[in-house]
């Protein structure tokens, strides 16, 4: 049961990582909602820079 | 397929929809992708719910919007679908074309013209003067200016190539018509909802999926490469080893790979690096350890920031 369960969640985590990038754009759009269209256009500025630097 | 690329390929069995079972993470990919615009379009509709006050706060968050759209789109078109024209993911025929069409259409492409694109002209002409996918060469050899690439491939030059080519045969213009009127019938849903929302967050968004994401991608993995010799087989294309972009971009990093066996599903690209690993070092591949993004920072600057992107990952070196 305990190997079963690994199993399911280590191929849901690399599915999930599979998504980042959507995801990261479903939590900037939607999250405007929350925090308003100024955060999440800080956040997307910040993560070209990150990107650009580092990936 | 060769000998390396068949040990490499994990003895994957297909389930009844699925060609490997991990092509799930292709479907679901996807699937955020086209959730993600269907969110900005509600929000874009219902501006309070979003703190939306005026002009600027409406600039703001299209802005964000457009752009995260946009890199995704050219992910998920220019890797994700990528992926699918060389292996398609379902067992269906019928599956794979009309799962096709509604993938390209998020990204400003019928799924046959990009097929052709890719498969047949880029891949069965890298690097020579037949493939009008790539950067044009300049007389030493090299690539064009880099932001010269972005700003005018798509869609004015390959509009151009792709005319001439699926025009040239009647069977190819039958059918390139058919896919066409299919894509314009998609790509026309957010203007029928609202045309100015369409032309921010639609429109806008291919545009930087295309420029942006797909052209830097295809400028950053052949640069400074050479077309395939008996000489020099693996100098074609660049390898990109970052961990975090293979994890989040299908593996697209191991490129001189996947070039090399353009069958080899996805997710096998890693074992079949390390198969490759020595002839690549044999043969001077050039491999560095970020991902396209850092590399398209570097190719996009000065000399000085150009001359870093030939430098060789340190544990590629002899």
């Amino acid at each position: 049961m305990d190997r079963l369960s690994h199993g399911f969640f280590s191929r849901s985590g690399v599915a999930v990582a599979r998504s980042f990038f959507p995801l990261f754009a479903v939590a900037i759009i939607a999250g405007a909602m929350l925090w308003g269209p100024w955060v999440s256009l800080t956040v997307t500025v910040i993560a070209i820079a990150a990107a650009l630097r580092l990936l | 397929m060769s000998d390396d690329a068949r040990k490499a390929t994990s003895p994957a069995r297909p389930s009844r929809l699925l060609s490997h079972p991990q092509n799930f993470h292709c479907v679901i990919f996807h699937t955020i992708c086209l959730a993600a615009y269907a969110c900005a379009f509600w929000l874009y509709l219902h501006p309070t719910l979003v703190h939306i006050t005026g002009l600027w706060s409406r600039i703001a968050f299209v802005t964000a919007s457009a752009v995260v759209l946009g890199w995704i789109s050219g992910i998920d078109v220019g890797v994700n679908f990528h992926n699918h024209s060389h292996r398609p993911i379902f067992t269906s025929h019928f599956v794979n074309r009309w799962f096709g069409r509604f993938w390209t259409f998020s990204g400003g492409w019928p799924s046959f013209f990009w097929e052709y694109c890719h498969v047949t002209v880029h891949h069965a002409n890298l690097l020579n003067d037949d493939d009008w996918t790539l950067p044009k060469k300049n007389s030493d050899g090299s690539f064009e200016n880099f932001q010269l690439y972005l700003f005018t491939h798509w869609p004015w030059r390959l509009s151009r190539h792709l005319w001439k080519a699926l025009t040239a045969r009647q069977s190819l213009r039958r059918r390139s018509l058919r896919e066409l009127a299919i894509f314009l019938a998609l790509w026309s849903i957010p203007f029928l909802i609202d045309p100015l929302m369409a032309l921010w967050l639609w429109v806008l968004p291919h545009w930087i999926a295309n420029a942006f994401v797909m052209n830097s991608g295809m400028y950053v993995q052949h640069s400074g490469c050479v077309e395939k010799t008996s000489v020099d087989p693996l100098k074609h294309s660049t390898v990109f080893m970052s961990n975090f972009f293979n994890l989040t971009m299908f593996n697209i990093g191991f490129h001189l790979e996947h070039h090399e066996h353009p069958r080899v599903h996805w997710s096998d690209l890693p074992q079949l690096h390390q198969r490759l690993k020595q002839d690549m070092l044999d043969d001077g591949a050039h491999v560095v350890p970020y991902g396209n993004y850092h590399a398209a920072f570097l190719l996009a600057g000065d000399d000085d920031r150009r001359k870093r992107f030939d430098a060789q990952d340190p544990r590629y070196t002899q």
